[in-house]
């Protein structure tokens, strides 16, 4: 058994859901393979797939960061409060991300220097960033965007996709290369996997962390630009629960929850498998609760299904690391 | 002869090609402090995990009360009165101490009474000739406090034979005199207690007995007033040294690379003073408790010196975080692969360039992965790395040859002084000679290195000098000419002492 | 002092310090706060979450979290709504034991999945959360539970004045969350089996060591926890009245606030359920302050909530490391000069 070929061996059955999956869609409906239909499957979650990506980095490093659905509110928040101000909308993009650095710092410092668990910090900041979305926006709407900034939401850049789906797709080529071919990339899996060993290897473990999380609320903050772009309003509920969807499909994906295994591959199959599934789910009139509990399902499965094939062969399970 | 409490019965156990214990035969009496000595590996603690049921005997059998005892879990030892307390105790540190005892007991019924639970621990304290606050929760205590918590515990659950697992190791002579006060007080009470310890001067204040074990055998087992200091050490190193590896001859050169003067920190150590040259081999001896570690922790910045001076390469240094040291040319070979020394679900390459990342990166930052599996294939074939390919995972491999690749590591690094901490334990001996051979390739080019062992004959075989450390102070430092195992022994157990030597 | 109080208690004590200190600032802020009013918004929104808060927290002294509560909560209420509802003339009791035996069984699906087939916690309530919420959509199949067709003593309850002091009306809901808490907090400090949960959270390698069943006791706890949201769900039906399918959507994530602020370590081992309750108080008179304090929108609420999470478990967290090392260090210092004494003697 070698690291890459589990990570295979889970990728090659996620590949094979999907296919089950594309296949059964295709046969219920002859809309499904249609451009405009695929397209549209990813345009609504195009935010949380984008996060997904980066919520593969943190959960690799072996923390969590819960904070991620409120600070794509504060960030669409933060430019609908910017554009009311009158600031020019493209210097207010540009603070918004700033805000989501400086949000992921935060996180990043309580947890790197110190030392508290990111479960609580980022549940706190989870509710803090939300906070600071209301103070933003109070219980009002902020809408009326220029034409251009709906138009990269909403309209096709390059013939029917639209900017949000290319933007998906470079900023998973460039993480890819980030996570599988750089050092930084393999820092991330080492921290993960033991972070003493990391130390003691002479890594910067502190600032790496901080860099993690002064990425996720990057990106984070982004995602929810492109929120207030599609939807064209922003309102202090913006992306509510989605931390929760997020995580859902980079465990899903085959990332352990324990750190230093899984693979943005694997995250994308999940987030295809996620879509696809919803998107037939939709086709058969199966409601959206229902829908989430049913990637729920196969969340738990995920987990167990590995697991079988492993209890026979072993007597005793092993404990997991804690 | 009254029947013995315990009795071991020409128990053997293998695991794989191992053998860890061959027909050991022991009798355990109620009121003894029966005290067992033995080299580290000995198979003493193989020993303990059979008597508590942790591991099952490959043959042989154990008698409680002369009636067969078959042990299938730790929770038959339990109930047949064995219990085990370890240097590291085991505690839950957010209860208090009377709650730390009674936790699992059946007996106090499902209410808590607190007032019947303080008395019946204090009681217990109090039998243990301890003083102790019960309603203290065990996060503040000592480790000697730690240690007298599990023995309550063990003796609130009735235990007849109480195996006591170089209880002392990690405690300052204060509390180590308290404990042994507590196992003389239990042996009092009827309790077989077995003692295990490197100190000698311990066996012969408490023991009634002492054992000596080694290789996994019974050596000798006779009354504490029949044994002398020298007859022990004898009987714990008498191995056949003809077998082992002989000296090679020093390569030590004049230039000063790590020049270490009264080094100390915090109460862990202190007077810690040594030169280490290029070429050189210098060995660090001592039994468990002896503070080795934390000296090579301090050298390499992990925990930063409060006392002394460093100088490196004849400027004086401060090391505050590995990086440093790293950064200075120093490399860590830790003694816990598992914990410290290597990413084990990663690959072999991956683990290898660890610690030189930046050496394989292209100029736009990206792994030279071809780079990097050449560099592994190289470590592969000089240090003999015994595995299909460097792509799979180093868990999979060997004790031996993990040692091997966490020492790739570290040598790809071209440090000019190596640590090395006990780089041999618990692998074969063709993989012994292989890193045995390999640090002296390493100082031959001019490097120098600190080699924490344990082992004597590897002490003796390779270092050019021996630091011999007892309790956190240098006892003094062994020319290699002369240096003999009982020497070693002599000044790690604190038999004697060697004044001034340099 | 300092050395005998344990952690928990000082937990407590400064709660209630910084309770004390919240209510003397905003009484400095706002004119007439002290009322009725403040004490009775209160009470009706902590007699639920100090329920869901008590919950979540006998998971996490496990060391474990219970992300499924919010869903436990929604669909207990819900169904004990169609329960009262077809069966109007249902005894009170029967009612609240259905409740709480739906809210348990849900309990059971957790501990199976984290106690026996052994995957974490997280990712089985990260799940079952979805799952169970989309078994409550299900279940309502497009109607949802409106007040009308619940029995009076069932909506007159959560209002039910059973004394009142000075002006302060003491009403049904809250005075029965508060003795449940209170009786979880006898339990967990006075039952010896309940102990257990402390134990091993606080170190289950020496919990299995010292021959505790880790196993049932995880499962135990999870399966209690779905019992009290359970409970939680009951009165939050009675609250409301009305109910869809969304209720108790977020209370996850208030419950682990309200703990953590409480003094519950996220890690296990450490922290009560009074510790919870007051931390349930906490963040609930903060919020409701806020709104009545001129000076700040009242839309601060959540950023200063996040804020108070923080800085409860960053103080938290430095304080007791420097607790402790400054005991060992005065322990240290004591066996050093008795170390001395009977050196000289």
């Amino acid at each position: 058994m070698t690291i890459l070929k589990p990570l295979l061996g889970w990728e090659g059955f996620l590949l094979a859901v999907l296919i089950a999956i594309i296949a059964a869609n295709a046969a219920l409906s002859p809309q499904f393979l249609t451009l405009s239909n695929q397209i549209n499957l990813f345009q609504l979650s195009i935010e949380k797939i984008i996060v997904a990506l980066v919520m593969t980095f943190v959960i690799i490093n072996a923390e969590i960061d819960l904070s991620v659905a409120s600070m794509m509110g504060l960030s669409a928040c933060a430019f609908g409060w910017f554009f009311q101000q009158g600031v020019d909308p493209v210097a207010a993009i540009g603070l918004c991300l700033l805000i989501g650095v400086a949000g992921g710092a935060f996180n990043g410092w309580f947890i790197a220097r110190v030392g508290l668990p990111s479960l609580v910090v980022t549940l706190a900041t989870l509710i803090g960033f939300r906070g600071l979305a209301r103070v933003l926006v109070e219980d009002r709407g902020v809408s009326g965007f220029p034409q251009w900034f709906g138009d990269l939401g909403q309209k096709g850049l390059i013939g029917p996709v639209p900017f949000a789906l290319i933007a998906f797709a470079v900023l998973f080529v460039a993480l890819f290369v980030l996570l599988q071919r750089t050092g930084f990339g393999r820092k991330t899996y080492v921290i993960g996997t033991n972070r003493d060993v990391a130390d003691y290897a002479g890594i910067d473990t502190g600032r790496h962390k901080m860099i993690i999380f002064m990425m996720s609320g990057l990106v984070s903050a982004f995602a929810g630009l492109l929120f207030a772009a599609r939807v064209g309003a922003v309102r202090g509920d913006v992306a509510q629960g989605f931390e929760l969807d997020v995580i859902t499909m980079v465990l899903l994906g085959g990332v352990s929850i324990f750190g230093g295994a899984g693979s943005l591959m694997g995250t994308l199959l999940a987030i295809l498998i996620v879509l696809n599934l919803r998107n037939g789910m939709a086709l058969v009139n199966i409601t959206g609760h229902i829908q989430t509990g049913v990637v729920g399902l196969l969340l738990i499965g995920s987990v167990l299904v590995p697991r079988i094939n492993l209890s026979a062969l072993r007597r005793r399970p092993q404990k997991e690391a804690t | 002869m009254t029947l013995p409490l315990l009795a071991l019965r020409d128990i053997s156990k293998s695991f794989g090609m191992t053998q860890a214990l061959s027909d050991m035969s022991l009798d355990l009496f109620a009121g003894e402090v029966h005290a067992i000595v033995g080299e580290n590996g000995a198979g003493k603690s193989t020993m303990i995990k059979i008597m508590t049921g942790v591991h099952r005997p490959t043959s042989g059998r154990m008698e409680l009360d002369g009636a067969a005892l078959g042990l299938s879990g730790t929770q038959d030892a339990r109930l047949a009165g064995i219990a085990a307390i370890y240097q590291e105790p085991m505690v839950f540190p957010d209860l208090d101490v009377a709650e730390n005892i009674f936790i699992a007991s059946t007996t106090l019924g499902l209410v808590q009474n607190r007032g019947a639970l303080r008395a019946r621990a204090q009681a217990l304290i109090d039998r243990i000739g301890m003083t102790l606050d019960v309603d203290r929760i065990a996060a503040g205590l000592t480790l000697a406090e730690q240690q007298a918590v599990e023995i309550a515990r063990a003796l609130s659950q009735d235990v007849r034979v109480l195996i006591m697992d170089e209880p002392t190791a990690s405690l300052s002579a204060h509390e180590a005199a308290q404990l042994r006060g507590v196992a003389r007080t239990l042996a009092g009470q009827g309790v077989a207690v077995v003692y295990i310890s490197h100190r000698l001067e311990e066996i012969f204040e408490i023991a009634d007995r002492v054992t000596v074990i080694r290789d996994g055998q019974h050596i000798s087992t006779r009354l504490v007033g029949e044994v002398t200091p020298d007859s022990l050490i004898a009987d714990m190193v008498g191995r056949a040294v003809g077998n082992y590896f002989t000296k090679a001859p020093s390569q030590t050169r004049p230039e000063v690379l790590l020049s270490v003067e009264d080094l100390g920190c915090e109460d862990i150590f202190s007077g810690v003073t040594f030169d280490l040259h290029r070429g050189e081999v210098l060995c660090m001896a001592g039994l468990i408790g002896a503070r080795r570690t934390d000296v090579a922790l301090t050298l390499f910045g992990i925990r930063p010196a409060t006392a002394g001076r460093l100088r490196y390469k004849g400027a004086p240094v401060r090391f505050t975080r590995p990086r440093d040291a790293i950064a200075a040319g120093i490399a860590y070979v830790s003694e816990d692969r598992r914990k410290l020394g290597l990413a084990m679900p990663m690959p072999i390459a991956a683990n290898v360039t660890l610690a030189t990342l930046a050496g394989i990166l292209s100029p736009a930052g990206l792994l030279r992965r071809r780079q990097e599996a050449g560099i592994a294939e190289a470590y592969r074939k000089r240090l003999n790395i015994r595995t299909p390919s460097v792509a799979i995972a180093v868990g999979m491999l060997s004790g031996g040859n993990q040692q091997k690749v966490m020492l790739a590591k570290w040598l790809a690094l071209a440090p000019d002084l190596l640590i090395f901490d006990e780089p041999t334990r618990g692998i074969d001996v063709g993989a012994k000679a292989e890193v045995h051979d390999l640090i002296r390739a390493f100082v031959a080019e001019g490097g120098a290195a600190l080699v924490i062992s344990s082992d004597l004959p590897e002490v003796l075989a390779m270092g050019d000098r021996i630091l011999v450390m007892r309790e956190g102070r240098q006892m003094g430092i062994l020319p290699h000419e002369g240096a003999t195992q009982e020497s070693v022994m002599r000044l790690a157990t604190g038999a004697t002492t060697l004044a001034g030597a340099a | 002092m300092l050395d005998r109080l344990s952690p928990q208690n000082l937990r407590i004590l400064a709660l209630f310090v910084v309770l004390g200190l919240v209510l003397a600032f905003f009484a400095t802020q706002v004119d007439n706060y002290f009322n009725a009013r403040l004490f009775n918004r209160i009470s009706a929104s902590v007699a639920i979450m100090a329920l869901i808060a008590t919950a979540q927290t006998l998971v996490i002294l496990t060391r474990n979290i219970d992300l499924s509560i919010g869903s436990v909560v929604g669909f207990t209420a819900f169904a004990t709504g169609a329960m009262v509802a077809a069966n109007p003339g249902i005894s009170p009791l029967l009612l609240v034991a259905y409740a709480m035996a739906v809210g348990a069984g849900f309990g059971v699906v957790n501990g199976l999945l984290v106690a026996y087939a052994r995957v974490p916690a997280i990712i089985v309530t990260l799940a079952t959360m979805a799952i169970f919420r989309s078994l409550l959509v299900e279940f309502a199949d497009g109607k949802s539970i409106t007040s009308q067709k619940l029995p009076a003593w069932l909506t007159d309850y959560p209002n039910t004045v059973l004394f009142s002091l000075a002006g302060v009306e003491f009403r049904a809901a809250f005075m029965t969350s508060v003795v449940v808490v209170a009786l979880v907090h006898l339990a967990l400090t006075r039952l010896r089996p309940a102990r257990k949960l402390y134990a091993v959270g606080s170190n289950p390698e020496a919990a299995e060591m010292a021959g505790i069943n880790q196993r049932a006791v995880v499962f135990t706890a999870f399966v209690l926890a779905g019992a009290l949201a359970g409970l939680g769900g009951f009165m939050f039906l009675a609250r409301f009245g009305n109910i869809t399918v969304v209720a108790g959507l977020g209370f996850e994530l208030k419950s682990v606030a309200a703990a953590v602020v409480g003094g519950v370590n996220i890690f296990g081992g450490s922290g009560t359920v009074a510790g919870a309750l007051i931390g349930a108080i906490l963040v609930d008179l903060i919020d409701t302050s806020l709104v009545r304090w001129p000076l700040v929108s009242e839309f601060w609420r959540e950023a200063v909530l996040g804020a108070l999470i923080l800085t409860a478990v960053a103080v938290d967290a430095i304080l007791m490391r420097r607790l402790i090392a400054w005991r060992l260090r005065r322990e240290k210092a004591r066996n050093a000069a008795r170390a001395a004494a009977e050196a000289q003697a």
